[in-house]
């Protein structure tokens, strides 16, 4: 990977402010979005402003996710190309849920630059909110650490932490004290670098080399913690009890980026029963929980959206009950997207496995007919 | 119990090929299980995958569905998005260690009366032979 790099004298957050600054002033861009730390001091919220002093005092790197970034992103441009130029700051995760929303004509990307950035992952929301001042000094640490004990889960897992399908990429990983790496990844990275005056021809083998380090541990990390998950819940019996503390609350679909529906299917009168229906069913059920159909929300959400999750735990975050959401939907996904050999957030045009086929493929899935069946219950038995 | 076991099976067809193989096969008075419950759809590709999940977790003991041979969509395409949507459905029940060999998606066409009443008879003995579906009887799906 080739790229250039910038002054970071006053740290990390401050090297990526001040960049964002500089371009702002020289023209690259009209506006920002980007994470600012709220009045109260406690949490984290999305702005979007051409107002260099706000910038500069922004967030680029908060130590939690409330809100991803895709989902600020899709409030601005849902309705279409944006008429100024917005750089939207945001970690590889949101980047790739960018990407997706694109495809699904949720966001516009024509006229946003996405810039990204090597992400240490977060802390957990709660955690988080139980002790700030902590949760600020360990975020610290681990932006100079790079480990993983004290993120949520999907966090220590995540292998997609670094460049990703953004105009320009950060480098935080490698780089030498006090200052940043700047990698433009496509034309458009490369009109703002150029602007700059950033000469992005320098090898950065340093930052690869931490980066594979980094992706190696998380990747260990991924394999045992599937184990565990799979520990905990695989099976109807097993997934069933994680469920079962499930309130039905549907935080978890409304904070993803990819469910942007407008009205779920879920909550939808597609679902809504009769008394007497509600009765039959009890009847054959023996018995009807309340709230209803927990397992179809679950696992319906993840037959619509999980070739696109891009894991970022967002989900997890909001759940009241504790649930490991977020670990189980990335788990399905690892393993919807094998089956269709989809990246999403990857590459911005390739099609979304549910609008596109292959004649000749998935035939482990067509149920091969032996000719004359003549089992038992067989034809003219 | 194995042999008392009466398996509630949904049969979803495409309007086109699959409830046309139906038809061959009542032309020819030709005997299928009774327990097989027909549910005709337009193509197999309208089907949601939530229409696969939802009878497998309320009330259904399998679910085969029954479209036109690769090339033969009346829609030209349906039997395709139809198979990558089965092959996602079953996908996400094993990487939970659900069951997804109670869903089964075979092509059947207009004239394969024997294809038909074969795919009913064989789906209706795999189904007994693995048991009740644990999730139709269960409250708190
Ligand atoms: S399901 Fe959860 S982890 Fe996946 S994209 Fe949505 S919020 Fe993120
Ligand atoms: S679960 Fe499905 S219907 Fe509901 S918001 Fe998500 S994608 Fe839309
Ligand atoms: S956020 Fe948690 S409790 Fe609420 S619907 Fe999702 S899994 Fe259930």
């Amino acid at each position: 990977m080739k790229g250039g790099q910038v002054d970071a004298r006053g740290g990390i957050q401050a090297g990526i402010t001040s960049f964002l600054k500089e371009a702002l002033s020289k023209g690259c861009f009209d506006a920002v979005m980007i994470p600012t730390r709220v009045p109260a001091g406690d949490s984290f919220a999305w702005i979007l402003t051409d107002n260099e002093d706000l910038v500069a005092g922004a967030s680029p790197l908060p130590p939690v996710m409330p809100v991803q970034g895709a989902r600020a992103l899709s409030s601005i441009t849902k309705k279409g190309k944006a008429p100024a130029k917005i750089a939207a700051v945001m970690r590889p995760c949101e980047v790739r849920a960018a990407v997706e929303l694109g495809k699904l004509k949720q966001v516009d990307l024509a006229n946003v630059t996405l810039l990204s950035m090597d992400c240490p992952g977060v802390l957990e929301l709660s955690t988080y909110l139980s002790d700030p001042t902590k949760g600020d000094s360990e975020f610290s640490r681990l932006l100079d650490k790079w480990d993983a004990e004290s993120l949520r889960p999907v966090c220590r897992s995540c292998t997609h932490f670094s460049a990703t399908a953004s105009d320009i990429h950060l480098g935080l990983l490698g780089a030498q004290a006090e200052r940043l790496y700047v990698m433009p990844l496509t034309p458009e990275g490369s009109r703002v670098t150029d602007a700059l005056n950033i000469s992005a021809d320098q090898e950065l083998d340093s930052w690869q080399a931490k980066v594979d380090e980094v992706r190696q541990k998380r990747e260990e990390q991924r394999r045992k913690s599937e184990v565990e998950l799979k520990e905990r819940v695989e099976g109807t019996e097993k997934l069933l009890a994680t469920l079962s503390t499930c309130i039905g609350c549907r935080n978890c679909m409304r904070v993803c980026p990819i469910c942007y529906c407008r009205q779920c299917f879920f909550d939808s009168d597609a679902l809504e029963g009769e008394v007497a229906a509600h009765l039959s069913r009890a009847e054959r059920k023996g018995s009807l929980r309340f709230p209803l159909d927990t397992l179809l929300f679950h696992l319906g959400r993840m037959s619509h959206m999980s070739l696109s999750c891009v894991e970022c735990g967002t989900c997890e975050d909001a759940c009241p009950m504790s649930i490991p959401v977020g670990q189980i939907f990335s788990h399905v996904a690892r393993r919807t997207q094998e089956l269709f050999k989809y990246d999403p957030g990857k590459n911005r045009y390739e099609p979304l496995p549910l609008v596109t086929y292959e004649q000749d493929e998935l035939h482990d899935f067509e149920q091969p007919y032996v000719k004359t069946y003549s089992g038992k219950g067989a034809a003219d038995a | 119990m194995a042999e008392s076991f009466d398996p509630k099976i949904l049969y979803v067809m495409c309007g086109w090929c699959g409830t046309g193989g139906a038809e061959t096969a009542s032309a020819y008075g030709m005997y299928y299980p009774e327990n097989v419950r027909i549910f005709r759809v337009n193509c197999t590709g309208a089907l949601s995958t939530v229409h696969m999940l939802r009878p497998l977790l309320e009330g259904a003991d399998g679910l085969v569905i029954s479209g036109c041979h690769p090339g033969d969509c009346h829609y030209d395409d349906g039997n395709f998005m139809a198979r990558r949507k089965v092959a996602l459905v079953k996908t996400i029940l094993d990487s939970l260690g659900l069951d997804s060999d109670r869903l089964w998606f075979r092509y059947v066409a207009h004239g394969e009366a024997r294809r038909f009443v074969d795919t009913a008879a064989e789906f209706t003995d795999h189904i007994k032979s693995k048991g009740p579906n644990p999730l139709a009887t269960r409250s708190d799906t």
